[in-house]
């Protein structure tokens, strides 16, 4: 940017995906079961600079997230920073919105870029539930901090005197929703069961997310946008042996309570996982001083939330109201994407989320169309697999697949040479949902 | 709700302890049988009114409310946080040797509170409660207790709470047979502890003895402790959250009591005028709770 | 890897204790650090002509060394330099050689003897072809008469390569330094004056873009640390899942990682593609990749055959083939590739290894011409008992035996075969063709 000033803006920077990098994602108290947070967004973050030789580079700004984080990951990504390839002087900031943190480091950091305030960007994400922060009891943490507070003797041994024995029992943190008390999956059991998902479905969307994973690892597809880590050298969910007479066997876990047969299994679900993923991002003319080839553009994102509080929608639906919103933005349908992908939390919420968008009365009235949205072409869906087969270390997950579809993209480009778009799709916690189109560069 | 103009209004200096009430409600609870006995038992309810002047809200107990029901800790005080101030005049009401339901055993049936406009930390609060409308029931004898809420004159709150002692009845029964419960959708779960009783008693003031422990319960003919009525009933209100507004009104009525610890599946979903919500037993399909909370 | 033996010889009681029973001594040998000078003590160089002249005249002028024509008796020399270009007859080599003799008794630990001569070739006059394969005999003799860490060098000149062809400059000076420790007994042909100096002799490789594979661990992590402190910029290339260690191998040495299986289809391609996108060239491949799955011809199977040709010296073909037809590695290439005292002595249980790394021996030699027309070369670089991952899992008894077969008596450290590597990569080995050149301290099995 050495030009000199001037009053009419030059066009606004592309905001470009250039690589990205991840450890293999772990199964919970596998291989990473002692790793932290920042251990596996260093791991993550190091290969990223190993592959693109950014050793000692100032990067524009690095922006990371983990959804369980410790009280002393307040500065996570800074200190991921300081301990990484990079140079010390690259900028850092932390940031958290839930399973949908992946994708917003990369969505806010394309915005910097795009608005010129900086030139490069690594978005990433961490989560471990192997090693999640374990707090001690509200009752002995208040206890505690007016002991900290307390002068005198007497006002130390009568907050020390509030202590009782079970206040030491330590707070493990809560997976069900605060607002409701359901878990995810229970929440999600409602939404299936409203829209009628069957057992048979989601076991079909969940075999295809192993079977598609797996023939991408056999491909080396992953060879450039993973770097093992602790002996993980493949995602360890990942069963590439599944059947669907396998997943037909397993035993309900979400939704027995309901009038419905319940149909959501643990081959169905996502489990807990532990791993970190990391985008590079950059403008054209960073890209071109550093050879590295664009693979694919931010072009627009959306997010959106919706009322699971008060049964309004299901938890995981916002997706569903995102997508319509950005596309109309656009002057896009669904039928202009060569790829969508659906996060996997479950398998029926790639499922509930078509066949909302495939619901004439879901467009009318919740959507405010004339009919239904519109329909997905399976064949595009998650084509080298998802979260139920690769796992879903929550605020990783937007990096993965930010950078697997980037790279699809600019293969599938430099293959065909016509403009090649993707549509991604994140639901979180809290009724939230992100979304964003990429298009091949 | 108005005063009756029978009743004389005695102002106390102080909103009473609850501390001894049970205890004093169990001795009152013996005399009460003893003046039955020799026929003396009180045949009406007492024509006073209680009023306490110039209540201060202390922060801390606030803040503690909140975050026991998750309500937001603003600075407007929760409807059923108003409600805890006004209890222990109703109580002590309930207390008085003159009135003629026990104490002790008494059930809550219903609530219903009109909120006209957010009360807030620092405004100071005029209190007044009076008994009403004593009546059969089914299965004993109801009554309302009735609390207002003012501010600098200005009626700001009401509730009404309703109360059965069981098997005082006087033969009369008004309730005709029992519609079945069908659940609804939940929209959410309650996992209550086994000390939700004593912590809502420690914000509440409220340590009947059926929610502290299964051993006290257990004294008073429950298999466990309980889990106090307007706990849930603020959980509920909390549920809606600030779609309520300001101003609204909110009723429940208590079907079942819950045992702690336990779960209670709920639905706090809105409708055409405003929030529906129901407390069920998902494993029996029992009510617990139903209720309304409508912005006004 | 630690060598025991070697830290008890050379320490206290059990020094004396050594020596008292005969036992082997190995010395520690000294390794080079960047700003180390050349030679520590005076030169002897031997010999008559005007090429003796000329390399006296390197030394002392150009490398600003202390150079002696004559000996000096009882002087520690830290060098001898015998100059045989021009012997005519075997009895030519007396004078020269038996004034190196007096010399050698009191060389410095860790000396040096480097002969020059020419290729005896079948168009020489008999007299002159002796005279000239004679001094072979000379120096594999002579060297494994040195103790103390000392070793003896030749380099051998084929016709119409002058003492001052840059290869024979840089081989020279290679042999004189430290970064040739462990390569002992090695006569290495120059076959031209192609080939350019350095502009730096401790950044040779500045500019320079090389790609090693087998990167993350071992001998390849050494390569990768020796290209770059020599100036290159390097493309770390592994097993995707050897990405951990790559990854730190790349970091350190402020290069990239190139997580690729070498015997995909595309390796070539996609290694090409690396490093013309990220670093605009393409100069040095070093071939180090490798796999061994020993065992008894009799009892092999194609489970343990055919990956070991297919990693060892197949993928090299494959890549190659890609560089070569390229067009894009042009500018004075390189190719350096492992192959191994196995591939020229054999070893029990190697047949499939030995056939792999004998393969690479003929593979540099054919590939090497195809080079030539852009300045480039092809060598190899055979190991022979170097302390690593591998060797550290042979069992005690037969590694100790294994360590002291060789003129040094111990085992080489990884970096002994990167400084090898680097010098073959370096813009001065253009001369060097289509050769082998051992690191193994003269092992006693294979030339």
């Amino acid at each position: 940017m050495a030009a000199s000033k001037t009053t009419t803006p030059a066009a606004a920077p592309r905001a470009l995906v250039l690589g990205g990098n991840r450890i293999p994602f772990a199964r919970a108290g596998g291989k990473y079961a002692h790793a932290s947070n920042q251990d596996m967004l260093t791991a993550a973050l190091d290969g990223l600079v190993a592959r693109y030789g950014l050793q000692g580079e100032r990067i524009g700004e690095v922006a990371a997230g983990a959804v369980l984080k410790h009280s002393r990951d307040f500065n996570l990504t800074r200190e991921t920073v300081l301990g990484s390839a990079l140079s010390a002087e690259t900028p850092a900031y932390d940031l958290q919105q839930a399973c949908a943190t992946g994708l917003e480091t990369v969505v806010s950091l394309s915005n910097k870029i795009r608005l010129g305030q900086i030139e490069s960007a690594v978005a990433g994400g961490v989560d471990t539930t192997s090693d999640a922060p374990i707090a001690v009891s509200d009752r002995l943490r208040r206890a505690l901090l007016d002991l900290s507070r307390a002068r005198s003797v007497g006002q130390k041994i009568a907050a020390a005197s509030k202590i009782r024995p079970k206040d030491l029992a330590p707070a493990t943190p809560r997976t069900s929703e605060p607002r409701t008390g359901l878990s995810m999956g229970e929440h999600q059991a409602l939404t299936t069961a409203q829209w009628g998902i069957t057992r048979e479905a989601q076991d079909e969307i969940a075999f295809a997310s192993h079977q598609n994973l797996a023939a991408a690892w056999a491909a080396g597809f992953f060879d450039d946008l993973v770097t093992p880590y602790r002996g993980q050298s493949q995602d360890g969910n990942l069963r590439a042996d599944t059947s669907l007479e396998k997943l037909a066997g397993l035993r309900p876990t979400f939704g027995l309570g309901l009038d419905t047969p319940a149909t959501m299994t643990a081959g169905n679900s996502t489990p807990l996982t532990d791993g970190a993923s990391t985008v590079l991002l950059g403008n054209d003319a960073w890209a071109t001083a550093h050879g590295l080839t664009p693979l694919a553009v931010v072009v627009d994102a959306e997010a959106a939330a919706v009322d699971f509080v008060h049964g309004v929608d299901g938890l995981l639906m916002a997706g569903a109201f995102a997508v319509p919103r950005l596309l109309a933005r656009n002057g896009l349908t669904l039928a202009d994407f060569d790829y969508v992908e659906i996060h996997e939390a479950f398998a029926s919420t790639v499922l509930t989320t078509l066949a909302a968008w495939e619901s004439e009365t879901f467009g009318r009235e919740r959507l405010g169309l004339d009919g239904a949205f519109g329909t997905v072409d399976r064949a595009r869906l998650n084509v080298h697999g998802s979260s139920l087969a690769a796992g879903h270390p929550f605020a990783a997950t937007g990096g993965r697949i930010v950078a697997t579809i980037s790279k699809e993209l600019h293969r599938r480009r430099t293959a065909e040479g016509r403009p090649v778009r993707a549509l991604v799709s994140i639901c979180a916690a809290g009724g939230l949902g992100l979304t964003a189109i990429l298009e091949a560069a | 709700m108005t005063l009756p103009t029978t009743l004389r209004t005695v102002t106390l200096p102080d909103v009473p302890g609850l501390g001894g009430v049970y205890a004093r409600g169990a001795a009152s609870a013996g005399r009460l049988a003893v003046t039955r006995r020799v026929g003396r038992a009180p045949a009406g309810l007492p024509e006073v009114a209680y009023e306490v002047r110039g209540v201060d809200v202390d922060p801390t107990h606030l803040t503690d409310y909140q975050h026991l029901l998750g309500e937001p800790g603003s600075d407007v005080l929760p409807a059923g946080f108003v409600h805890v101030l006004a209890f222990p005049l109703a109580t002590a009401l309930m207390a008085r040797t003159d009135f003629p339901l026990s104490l002790l055993g008494m059930v809550h049936l219903s609530n219903v509170v009109t909120q006209r406009r957010a009360v807030r930390l620092g405004e100071v609060l005029d209190v007044r409660a009076w008994a009403q409308d004593l009546r059969p029931h089914r299965s004993g004898t109801q009554v309302d207790l009735v609390t207002e809420v003012s501010v600098a004159g200005e009626l700001v709150w009401t509730g009404t709470s309703t109360y059965l002692s069981k098997g005082d009845s006087n033969g009369e029964s008004d309730a005709g047979p029992r519609e079945e419960f069908v659940a609804p959708v939940p929209t959410g779960q309650w996992r209550l502890a086994g000390d939700v009783g004593r912590r809502y008693a420690a914000v509440s003031g409220d340590r009947n003895p059926i929610h502290l422990s299964a051993l006290s319960a257990k004294a008073l003919g429950f298999p466990r402790a309980i889990a106090h009525g307007m706990y849930t009933a603020a959980r509920a209100l909390a549920d809606v959250g600030a779609a309520r507004g300001e101003a609204f009104d909110w009723s429940v009525e208590f079907a079942k009591p819950v045992l702690l610890p336990g779960t209670v599946t709920v639905r706090v979903a809105a409708d055409d005028e405003g929030f529906a919500f129901t407390g069920w037993d998902a494993k029996r399909t029992r009510p617990y709770l139903t209720g309304r909370v409508d912005p006004l | 890897m630690s060598d025991t033996y070697l830290n008890l010889v050379n320490s206290g009681f059990t020094k004396k204790l050594a020596k008292q029973l005969g036992l082997p001594q190995p010395a520690p040998l000294r390794r080079y650090r960047p700003g180390q000078p050349l030679l520590e003590g005076p030169t002897l160089v031997l010999g008559r002509g005007a090429d003796a002249e000329a390399v006296a005249g390197l030394l002392s002028t150009t490398w600003d060394l202390e150079v002696h024509r004559h000996a000096t008796p009882e002087l520690r020399y830290a060098a001898v330099v015998v100059v045989l270009t021009e012997v005519t007859q075997p009895t030519d080599l007396s004078e020269p050689v038996l004034a190196a003799a007096g010399a050698l008794k009191s060389l410095a630990r860790g000396g040096r003897v480097v002969t020059l001569s020419r290729t005896a070739t079948a168009d020489d006059a008999p007299a002159v072809a002796a005279a000239r394969q004679g001094v072979d005999g000379l120096l594999r003799s002579l060297a494994k008469e040195l103790r103390g860490g000392s070793t003896g060098n030749g380099i051998v000149l084929d016709a119409a390569v002058g003492v001052d062809a840059p290869s024979v400059v840089g081989a020279l000076r290679f042999f004189l330094s430290t970064r040739s420790a462990f390569v002992d007994g090695q006569l290495l042909t120059v076959s031209s004056a192609a080939g350019t100096l350095p502009t730096s002799w401790e950044r040779p490789l500045e500019g320079r873009v090389a790609v090693v594979t087998g990167a993350a661990r071992g001998i390849g992590e050494s390569i990768a640390d020796t290209l770059a402190r020599d100036g290159a910029t390097v493309v770390a290339v592994d097993m995707p899942s050897a990405g951990e260690h790559l990854t730190t191998v790349a970091n350190r040495v402020r290069g990239t990682a190139l997580q690729l299986d070498v015997t995909a289809e595309d390796a070539g391609e996609r290694i090409l593609e690396h490093a013309l996108a990220r670093h605009g060239r393409i100069d040095i491949v070093v071939h180090n990749a490798g796999i061994t799955r020993d065992k008894l011809l009799a009892n092999m199977t194609p489970e343990k055959w055919d990956p070991v040709l297919a990693v060892n010296i197949a993928a090299q073909l494959r890549i190659n083939e890609a560089l070569l037809t390229s067009g894009d590695f042009a500018d004075e290439p390189r190719i350096v590739s492992l192959a191994s005292t196995s591939g020229i002595a054999g070893n029990r249980g190697q047949t499939n290894y030995a056939a792999s790394k004998g393969g690479v021996i003929g593979m540099v030699r054919a590939t090497a011409p195809l080079l030539e027309a852009f300045g480039g070369t092809a060598n190899a670089v055979a190991p022979g008992f170097i302390e690593t991952d591998m060797t550290a899992r042979i069992p005690a008894v037969t590694r100790q035996v294994a360590r002291r077969l060789n003129s040094l008596q111990q085992g080489g450290q990884p970096v002994d075969v990167a400084e090898t590597v680097a010098f073959l990569a370096s813009p001065a080995a253009g001369g060097v063709v289509g050769r082998v050149l051992r690191v193994c301290g003269q092992n006693m099995v294979g030339q």
